[in-house]
């Protein structure tokens, strides 16, 4: 037994060498001349945020733009794409990519702006330590909804019950894009909320129950709410905070108020909140230079800069519910798109779950979109 | 493609002369081969090597398995069963019936077009021929996209509709209708059915039409009786080059129902597998199973166009 396992040892060992030989660069060394190449989701930085960049550091930033976390890390894994910076990792993939290898350790020395995060992101469950990774931007999942179409006290009262409920509206409630989210809400309205659960009994009933969404109320799925709310093609939807903060901030047809845009979100505790997080790849060219990008975007003004354009909140102290709102970006009805600390600190996540795992929840989504 | 009215193979002694000649022209069909084989041959093969493979723990990618006799049928029969006794069985139908639908409506428009562009017009073709093809300078998803807003409650369509008193309140055109899907479909790919027809209705012999009339048979009769029985290969053929692109198109029911799970086709579960999942095995099983079922249309297509061939030789 004890012989048998020795060589399997070994080989994880080797397979997971190249993470651990990886050392974090040195202190104090020159930034490299460029460009600076970074991977990320389209229309997710300001791109007056990265003109600054270049201009403060002399360099050129070029920009491969991917569709989905599963793409960018096959893309990364295979080296279809080679990057200093994936811009925007989720949390559910970050502990793969330090365990594959391909991410190196921060050098915290070029980072004093880390210390402008909020607290509960400097020792993430994904990435202990914060060791690997700062976090981009951060979120909860809740309902989006027309407060002129549905009385915002029906949907706080209701919660996702609301959804089901919303047989007036059919072909205008959507469910998010995704498999786990979807699901893991159709779980919650059951009130469980073991949102990492493999057992095939809750996930088929859970697709059972989102089935239903297809006649009840002619459910779509997409991640399109940030424009379909505001401009009225949806009235409810299952989707980010930060999006109606986004409606908001640049969706609303002329002549239409903030006033309309509603958002729900569970108690702390029930509360799905996620995050985006920054990273250098373990063979990067510039990793000085990257360094001093992901440092960039944890300063204060630059993140609130990148904040009015890209409408997802920056996980940074200063950047809270009462500036935002303060400062005009953030309508004071919609307080609850920015998740409080209390509600960051007690979050549901959603972890990873082996490959068998995640089939689950992939083959009930292919059903679900199958019609059912 | 092949000609509407091929011409008879003429068979020649063969000679010396006539063998070396052989040898060159196979030479420059050389190209072509190579490239077959490059995307053809190796990616369907690298496909199946997915489809059979395995996948990495970590990463969640697929690991191919290139050696054959190491494959793992495990998601090909779990896809198979999902097809013929779950829920992608309706898919696949759904898709089948969206297609034919689609060809019906690329048939009914296109056919009038290309007889109009190929037999009727004579001084201003190239013109109408450049009309035609102007679509194509505008990529596909632009024009998807634009119907999305012609299409919305307050678009344009609507506001038309009731301009002309044709409908009383806005109807949500997005809303996950099937026909909308349709008429998506017949919108991209009607272009490319109108363009291998013409060339063929062109090539039409003009002599056997008016041959036709002068034996005495009545306009109608001699297109139903002639024109039509010579334009089966160009409509074969037309047909061909819509059917397949539309079996896997994916993004044109996603932009005209923003998402609905009603009209789902197999492109849509391909991409969800081999795009967003842990499971592209399942994506790459489901390519060749949707690959087998266009590999018999084309099979009809040979045949029939074969039959064709030798009965003109005869």
């Amino acid at each position: 037994m004890l012989g048998a396992g020795v060589p399997l040892l070994q080989a994880c060992g080797d397979s997971g060498s190249k993470s651990a030989n990886k050392k974090a660069i040195a202190d104090g060394l020159e930034p490299e001349a460029g460009p600076l190449k970074i991977v990320n989701y389209a229309d997710y930085v300001n791109p007056d945020v990265i003109a600054d960049f270049e201009n403060l550091y002399g360099v050129d930033v070029e920009f491969t733009t991917i569709n989905t976390d599963t793409e960018v890390m096959s893309k990364i894994a295979s080296g279809a794409i080679k990057v200093d910076v994936q811009h925007s990792m989720a949390n559910y993939s970050i502990g793969n990519l330090i365990s594959g290898g391909l991410l190196q350790p921060l050098n915290k020395s070029y980072l004093p702006n880390f210390a402008n995060v909020i607290s509960s992101f400097n020792d993430p469950w994904y990435d202990p330590g914060a060791k690997y990774s700062v976090p981009y931007t951060f979120f909860g999942t809740g309902l989006a909804y027309r407060a002129d179409r549905i009385d915002p006290a029906t949907v706080e009262e209701q919660g996702w019950d609301a959804l089901w409920n919303a047989t007036d509206f059919a072909g205008q409630v959507t469910v998010l894009d995704d498999p786990r989210e979807a699901l893991a809400m159709a779980m919650m309205r059951r009130g469980l909320f073991d949102v990492n659960t493999v057992d095939p009994e809750v996930i088929n009933q859970a697709l059972a129950d989102l089935t239903e969404l297809i006649d009840l109320v002619n459910v779509k799925y997409n991640i399109e709410a940030y424009h379909d709310i505001p401009e009225g093609t949806t009235t409810l939807a299952q989707t980010w905070s930060a999006d109606m903060i986004l409606a908001a901030a640049g969706y609303l047809p002329e002549g239409v108020d903030a006033e309309v845009l509603g958002f729900w979100h569970p108690p702390a505790g029930e509360y799905v909140v996620s995050n985006d997080s920054m990273g250098v790849l373990a063979d990067a060219e510039n990793p000085v230079l990257a360094h001093l990008y992901l440092n960039y975007l944890l300063d204060n003004d630059v993140a609130e800069k990148n904040f009015s354009w890209v409408g997802y909140l920056p996980a940074l102290t200063k950047l809270n519910a009462d500036y935002l709102i303060g400062a005009g970006y953030v309508p004071e009805h919609l307080r609850g798109c920015v998740p409080t600390d209390e509600e960051v600190a007690e979050a549901l996540i959603f972890k990873p779950l082996g490959v068998e795992g995640e089939a689950l929840y992939e083959e009930a989504w292919s059903q679900f979109i199958a019609g059912g | 493609m092949t000609p509407a009215v091929p011409l008879p193979a003429v068979s020649l002694p063969v000679t010396a002369g006539r063998k070396r000649s052989t040898a060159i022209w196979a030479t420059f069909a050389a190209p072509g081969v190579g490239w077959l084989i490059t995307f053809f041959v190796v990616s369907i093969y690298a496909v199946m090597a997915v489809a059979f493979g395995a996948i990495d723990p970590i990463l969640k990618t697929a690991r191919p398995k290139w050696n054959p006799l190491s494959w793992d049928w495990d998601a090909m029969s779990r896809t198979i069963d999902r097809v013929l006794h779950g829920d992608l069985g309706q898919v696949f139908v759904r898709t089948g019936a969206y297609i034919a639908l689609a060809l019906t409506g690329c048939i009914l428009i296109g056919y009038p077009v290309a007889y109009f562009a190929a037999r009727v017009v004579r001084r201003r073709r190239g013109l109408l021929m450049a009309a035609l093809v102007l679509p194509f300078w505008i990529s596909y998803l632009m024009r998807m996209l634009a119907w999305t807003n012609l299409l919305q409650p307050d678009g344009y369509v609507n506001k038309a509709l009731r301009f002309l008193h044709l409908m009383d309140a806005p109807r949500n055109w997005l809303n996950g209708d099937s026909y909308t899907v349709v008429i998506g479909l017949v919108y991209g790919y009607v272009p490319f059915f109108i363009l291998p027809l013409f060339a063929s209705l062109e090539r039409l012999d003009g002599r056997l039409i008016e041959a036709g009339r002068d034996l005495g048979a009545s306009a109608f009769q001699t297109f139903r009786r002639v024109t039509l029985p010579l334009s089966v290969p160009g409509l074969m053929a037309a047909s061909v080059i819509t059917i397949l692109p539309m079996a896997g198109d994916y993004y044109t029911n996603t932009y005209l129902t923003s998402g609905s799970p009603k009209t789902t086709m197999v492109g849509n579960q391909i991409e969800f597998f081999l795009q967003r999942s842990s499971q592209p095995q399942s994506g790459a099983s489901l390519v060749l199973l949707l690959m087998g079922c266009l590999f018999v249309l084309m099979l009809y297509y040979l045949v029939v166009t074969i039959r064709m061939q030798r009965a003109a030789e005869r």
